[in-house]
């Protein structure tokens, strides 16, 4: 029996691995991984510049609020920015007309981007500005550029009541915010997990996602391809239902595992290239605010508290690639055409979905039991329980209560699915299908 | 030798085999007939193995059929099951080590076969890239690759031309004299004659014509007079026993009810003019079919 479901398994893999679609897909996949790793460093090379400063030019019509004007911007700025040394705006006191500062960034091609602030004084309003571009500004540019302005327009109000530049600045200086949590286990680290789940999460899982849909579709499409062509009378004539079956979860479970070591290496590949060239760290691609939390976090306990994380979700997502693949095998026997099947196959894949959005907005449920309950349930306890380990709602006890549930189904998937997948796989007629489903139960 | 005693199979309340009892000896070829639904397909799984019979027990050699002996087994079903996107050396390979083959002996067997049936130049290619009648002829190759000591074939002619059924015959009739047993199912009813000495014609699951064909002819009391010439065919139709006269291109079909109304028509034949032939032959085995099971089998 042995020889036969080795022979057997070798067989399936090799169908789907000595494919060229397996080639030129995962030819493709590197290209996207890796070119998504260093999707910076592409756009720079086609003319675009993430480290070009934002250029403002500013035509100060009112002689004191460039000064102002220009210090705020590095306040907001740096109230929003980890690296407290960058700041990504070069401001320049322009001193021409606004008329010479239209024409010299209508005529100028590298000042595409730039701007013009022009402030005018106003008995209304303190101030009166006008913002000049060429193009469209980006929303956290306008966004520090009018707290800037709003920021100006007090402090020269303030400045009116006879209080002093220096005093304006200590007034509008970030304030620095001592956190403190009464219950001594808590940490702003774990705070800051929401928006570690909500926003990296969903790409760590999403290959995993992925490749159990890839995985339920690909024992699907096996099995009903022997069974459309009858091979399968010449095949189970030989070996046992059993023997295939087991053939048939093996080799999807080593494909997708292959699948997801591809993912890494293409991953790892990725880096590589990056630290090659000489772009920043990857947690830097990430964006300002996620990348500084998630730098801190990798620093804190939080770093050491991954030794077990890892480990655990890797354990709880292989169990759930086979219990997929086990119930993929057993709806596939039951159906009779691979269009069947997709049918067949939608609920599990909105069972996969609804775990896959519950674990994504896992912070939102603020560790409701409800929430809880759900990270217990196979088949997305693999999504879900990770996501509330990370964010400390749960527990390496749940964990592991959730690997316990998804073995206990994999045993009872094997025990009774493989009573319908004997009957099944010679079963051609859609007639009383779930009768003879039943009875095969029964038997 | 194969044995199948009082076979029974039930779906459910559905009765697909009713106390089917045949027994086929080494370098036999038997021809299990039936239309469509008269359960062939349920006997063939029956025998191998692929169905638990609700009643009875079908051995091979004293033993029942199990995962044990299904290395010396054949099995060409009436589909194709091939699987389309293998090469042929694939599938070949596939299914021969399924029986327990070595890949050296599967690919020297293969070589053979494939000259054989004068197809060597698809070795490579995918079984999809081939025509209906190369693929029937790479099914039939993948079912008697490993020699099979019991080889069925349901619908084995299917989608061949004269020449090549003829290759299949051969092939067929070289394994009986080898010592396999062959089990036999077709539309073609002459192939039937041909090959089988004995076979079972199945009507809702239950026998309803079995034993050796000579017998089954010989019982079988209607037969048909062959006559060429210029005779009296109105005075033919009126004699008792005469069923019916078929008018063919060169000669005419008297189709009687039992030999002694030979005699009667051979007296008013022997007064017409120019008659050079006057044969009594037995009935074909469609003609009986169609008498017992009350349709044709191509239908």
């Amino acid at each position: 029996m042995r020889s036969k479901l080795n022979y057997l398994t070798s067989v399936s893999l090799k169908r789907k691995i000595k494919t060229k679609w397996f080639l030129i897909a995962n030819i493709l996949l590197a290209i996207i991984i890796v070119g998504a790793i260093n999707i910076d460093s592409i756009i720079s090379f086609f003319g675009g510049d993430f480290d070009k400063k934002q250029e403002i030019y500013v035509i100060d019509n009112t002689s004191i609020s460039y000064d102002i004007f220009n210090q705020q911007m590095k306040n907001i700025s740096n109230s929003i920015k980890e690296n407290k040394e960058e700041f990504n705006y070069k401001i320049e006191k322009y001193n021409k007309s606004i008329k010479d500062a239209k024409k010299m960034l209508e005529n100028d091609d590298k000042k595409n981007n730039a701007l013009i602030v022009v402030f005018n004084p106003s008995k209304e309003n303190v101030i009166d500005v006008e913002l000049i571009s060429k193009e469209y500004i980006d929303i956290i540019d306008t966004q520090t550029i009018t707290g800037a302005i709003n920021n100006t327009k007090v402090a020269l109000a303030i400045l009116n009541s006879n209080i002093s530049a220096e005093e304006i600045n200590e007034i509008y200086s970030p304030i620095e915010i001592k956190r403190t949590f009464l219950d001594d286990e808590m940490t702003s680290e774990d705070e800051s997990m929401e928006m570690i789940v909500t926003t990296v999460f969903p790409v760590i899982i999403l290959p995993f996602f992925m490749l159990t849909i890839f995985l339920v579709q690909m024992i699907g499409a096996e099995v009903n391809d022997e069974k459309t062509t009858r091979g399968m009378e010449i095949i189970i004539s030989n070996v046992s239902p059993k023997t295939h079956f087991f053939s048939k979860i093996i080799a999807g479970n080593l494909f997708v595992i292959l699948q997801g070591i591809l993912l890494v290496i293409f991953s790892g590949l990725g880096l590589f290239i990056r630290k090659l060239i000489g772009g920043s760290d990857i947690v830097g691609g990430l964006g300002d605010e996620v990348g500084g939390i998630l730098s801190k976090l990798i620093n804190s306990s939080f770093g050491e508290q991954l030794i077990y994380i890892i480990p655990l979700t890797l354990i709880l997502m292989l169990l759930t690639f086979l219990a997929y693949s086990l119930l993929a095998g057993v709806l596939a026997s039951m159906t009779t055409n691979i269009e069947d099947f997709q049918q067949l196959q939608t609920p599990i894949m909105i069972i996969s979905l609804i775990g896959y959005y519950l674990a994504m907005m896992a912070g939102v449920f603020k560790g409701a039991l409800f929430i809880k309950i759900l990270s217990f349930v196979p088949f997305i306890s693999a999504i879900l329980s990770p996501s509330l380990l990370v964010l400390g709602q749960i527990g390496i006890l749940e964990i592991s209560i959730s690997i316990i549930i998804t073995i206990i189904t994999i045993w009872l998937l094997i025990k009774y699915g493989l009573k319908i997948y004997k009957v099944g796989i010679l079963n051609y007629s859609s007639n009383g299908l779930w009768k003879k489903m039943f009875k095969a139960l029964k038997n | 030798m194969l044995k199948l005693e009082n076979i029974t199979k039930y779906y459910g309340d559905f009765l697909a085999v009713d106390k089917l009892t045949f027994e086929v000896k080494e370098g036999e070829i038997f021809g299990l007939l039936g239309v469509n639904g008269a359960g062939k397909t349920t006997t063939f799984r029956m025998i191998m193995g692929l169905l638990e019979p609700s009643d009875g027990s079908v051995t091979l050699d004293g033993k029942k059929i199990d995962y044990s002996v299904t290395d010396k087994i054949g099995f060409l079903t009436e589909e194709r099951s091939l699987l389309t996107k293998m090469t042929v050396k694939e599938q070949c390979l596939f299914y021969g080590t399924l029986k327990g083959m070595s890949e050296d002996k599967i690919l020297s067997r293969l070589k053979e076969l494939l000259e054989k049936f004068e197809i060597s130049e698809y070795y490579d290619k995918k079984i999809k890239e081939l025509s209906k009648g190369n693929q029937q002829k790479i099914q039939f190759i993948t079912a008697i690759i490993n020699e099979p000591k019991l080889l069925i074939l349901d619908e084995p002619f299917s989608g061949l031309d004269p020449f090549n059924v003829e290759l299949f015959k051969s092939e067929i009739v070289e394994m009986a004299k080898k010592g396999s047993i062959i089990i036999f199912s077709s539309h073609r009813m002459e192939h039937v004659e041909l090959f089988c000495k004995k076979l079972v014609v199945l009507k809702n699951g239950k026998p309803v014509l079995e034993g050796e064909l000579s017998d089954i002819k010989e019982k079988y009391r209607k037969k048909n007079i062959l006559v060429k010439g210029d005779i009296d065919l109105d005075k033919i139709r009126t004699l008792d026993g005469v069923i019916e006269i078929i008018e063919k291109p060169l000669e005419f079909e008297i189709k009687i009810d039992n030999i002694e109304v030979a005699e009667n028509v051979f007296k008013i034949v022997s007064k017409g003019k120019n008659v050079t032939k006057f044969d009594v032959v037995e009935p074909s085995l469609n003609e009986i079919f169609i008498a017992k099971v009350g349709e044709s089998y191509e239908k």
